[in-house]
């Protein structure tokens, strides 16, 4: 067990150092951390919408440039392994297919927390610079009247607007939109393990991915007319909409990232419910690529 | 030669593994769903109307689950609607924003502030567009009841933001004269958590502005027994406005001695 897990860490470290030396990858997280950091610039063409804008834009490109790199990162480990013919070396030695294939998604989640992390790092700097701009521009705002600061209910008001920058920027229900927007990740880089396990094509495996993705932030809206739609769903309509429910994962629940950056408290239960929803859909997913991989002809 | 068997064993695995994970995921995501729906986390639903509206680009991006940063997006175009006069445009640019962030208190409150100030106030001054002054005032009433209206839906889909019924409470005193609905609105906002204190007052000004003298006493004596003795010496500017406000009531109203909040 402490072999097999030992053999798993170290595929897992060298995926993650092949991927890290990967121009590809550097120059999509160079891009989304550029991204957030320019958010802020874009951002001042919106009044009053300063610190939204950069948390929307922020917490969007991390979620995008993190399926980017979840997904063309996964979409290539088979295929280059194949292609470079390596993994005929690895699988010569006494390494079981399942160790090779959880090791290699284990080297994409650790690229993808690698990933979250600095696009974090850069987020949490634009918010800074742009809560204190947001408290600058409240203090100018006040400081046209000179003697401001002798009125008391000027004093009260200043202080109840700064606060409310101070809460926007500060907020930390931002860990949990990143742990969803994580989380979300590393599951939609299980489904293109998954089709990279059958597939014969990157491309394939890219495009199939997307689409999945796509419909998953449908899945809930399937499941809704699948399950009481009635009699004006035909029998057809139904069954495709039945197999859509039962096997797309449900992307649009972690949307409720949204309503954690428009300021809205989500107990940690419900975020930790999600997160484990994204952990068990993913170990089916690992297991199911494990099933599909174990008899393939290399 | 040799021959490939079809490997059942392994569909028959992965079939289990589906068949059993189906409806135990099916459980799962229809709890996720109720426990969003009571927290109030309806997000949006993409309606065919909504799809209209949207174009190409922007309904992938809502489909991929940047709903935000498509809002914001939309949003840039109701600045430059702005600066084209295009006043229709902006109300339904408003509209879409708010139908795609519906929990988003910033799109609400600046897209009513938009209608009912800046439109209005512009469709009054547009001597060009409109040289007949009565119809500037009807144009200057109808958008301020356009910018009612973004407030009150955005009321109705946020019910504890304070910042919503004091923006309406603005709107009833300075853009309606209609001081009693302006009284309502601030006492409901400084009932909501995170009101600012001197929302507390603004109810009994406007009920004093609306000539309910015995309202506003009411609403300043409750102000007055809701502070404790230590928050009165540290609002002590509050402390004396209330006072005054106090004693000027009771003299007009001419209440008793003995029921005087300052009989001396």
């Amino acid at each position: 067990m402490i072999g097999s897990l030992q053999r798993i860490i170290i595929i897992a470290r060298n995926t993650l150092t092949e991927a890290v030396r990967q121009k590809v990858l550097t120059v999509l997280l160079l891009f989304g951390v550029v991204m957030i950091c320019t958010s802020s610039f874009f951002s001042q063409v919106v009044i009053d919408q300063q610190i939204k804008f950069v948390k929307d834009f922020g917490c969007g490109a991390i979620g995008l440039i993190g399926l980017f790199i979840a997904i063309l990162s996964t979409a290539q480990l088979l295929p280059q392994e194949l292609h470079n013919r390596t993994i005929y070396t690895i699988l010569a030695k006494p390494v079981r297919r399942a160790e090779f294939l959880f090791g290699k998604f284990l080297g994409v989640v650790l690229l993808l927390a690698l990933s979250v992390a600095l696009m974090s790092l850069a987020f949490a700097a634009t918010l800074w610079w742009q809560e204190s701009q947001g408290i600058a521009a409240t203090k100018a705002t006040y400081a046209a009247n000179p003697h401001w600061e002798s009125i008391p209910d000027q004093v009260s008001a200043y202080h109840h607007d700064v606060d409310a920058i101070v809460t926007q920027a500060e907020d930390p229900q931002l860990v949990e939109a990143i742990l969803l927007l994580f989380a979300k990740l590393v599951m939609s880089s299980a489904i293109a393990l998954v089709i990279s396990t059958f597939s014969t094509s990157f491309i394939f495996t890219v495009i199939t991915t997307s689409m999945i993705y796509l419909v998953g932030h449908l899945e809930s809206t399937a499941r809704d007319v699948w399950l009481q739609g009635g009699a004006q769903v035909s029998f057809l309509q139904s069954g495709f909409l039945e197999i859509l429910s039962l096997l797309v994962p449900d992307m649009n629940s972690f949307t409720i990232v949204d309503e954690i950056l428009d300021g809205h408290a989500v107990p940690w239960w419900h975020t930790l419910n999600l997160v484990g929803y994204a952990a068990v859909y993913t170990f089916v997913l690992l297991a199911l690529s494990e099933l599909i991989f174990r008899n393939r002809e290399i | 030669m040799t021959t490939m068997r079809f490997p059942w064993r392994r569909v028959i695995w992965i079939a289990v593994l589906l068949c059993a994970w189906a409806p135990f995921k099916l459980v799962w995501e229809e709890g996720i769903e109720q426990q969003q729906n009571l927290l109030r986390y309806h997000g949006v639903a993409m309606t065919r109307q909504l799809r209209d509206q949207l174009t190409q680009g922007l309904t992938i991006g809502v489909l991929a689950g940047m709903r935000n940063v498509v809002a914001d997006f939309v949003w840039l175009d109701v600045t430059v609607a702005w600066e084209k006069y295009e006043w229709f445009k902006m109300d339904s640019l408003i509209n879409l924003c708010t139908s795609l962030e519906p929990r988003s208190i910033i799109f609400w409150d600046n897209g009513g502030w938009q209608l009912a100030w800046n439109v209005s106030v512009a469709a009054t001054e547009d001597v060009v567009r409109q040289p007949n002054p009565l119809r500037r005032l009807h144009d200057s009433r109808f958008w301020i009841f356009k910018g009612l209206d973004v407030y009150k839906r955005g009321i109705e889909n946020n019910p504890q933001s304070y910042k919503l019924w004091e923006s309406t409470g603005e709107l009833y005193q300075n853009r309606l004269a209609d001081y009693r609905n302006a009284a309502i609105c601030y006492q409901r906002a400084s009932e909501l958590p995170g009101a600012p204190v001197y929302l507390e007052r603004f109810s009994a000004y406007m009920l004093e502005d609306a000539h309910d003298d015995a309202g506003a006493y009411a609403a300043w004596k409750a102000l007055w027994y809701r502070l404790t003795p230590a928050q009165r010496e540290e609002k002590q500017h509050w402390k004396e406005k209330i006072m005054s406000s106090i004693r000027k009531l009771e003299n007009k109203l001419n209440i008793p001695r003995e029921k005087r909040v300052f009989p001396n």
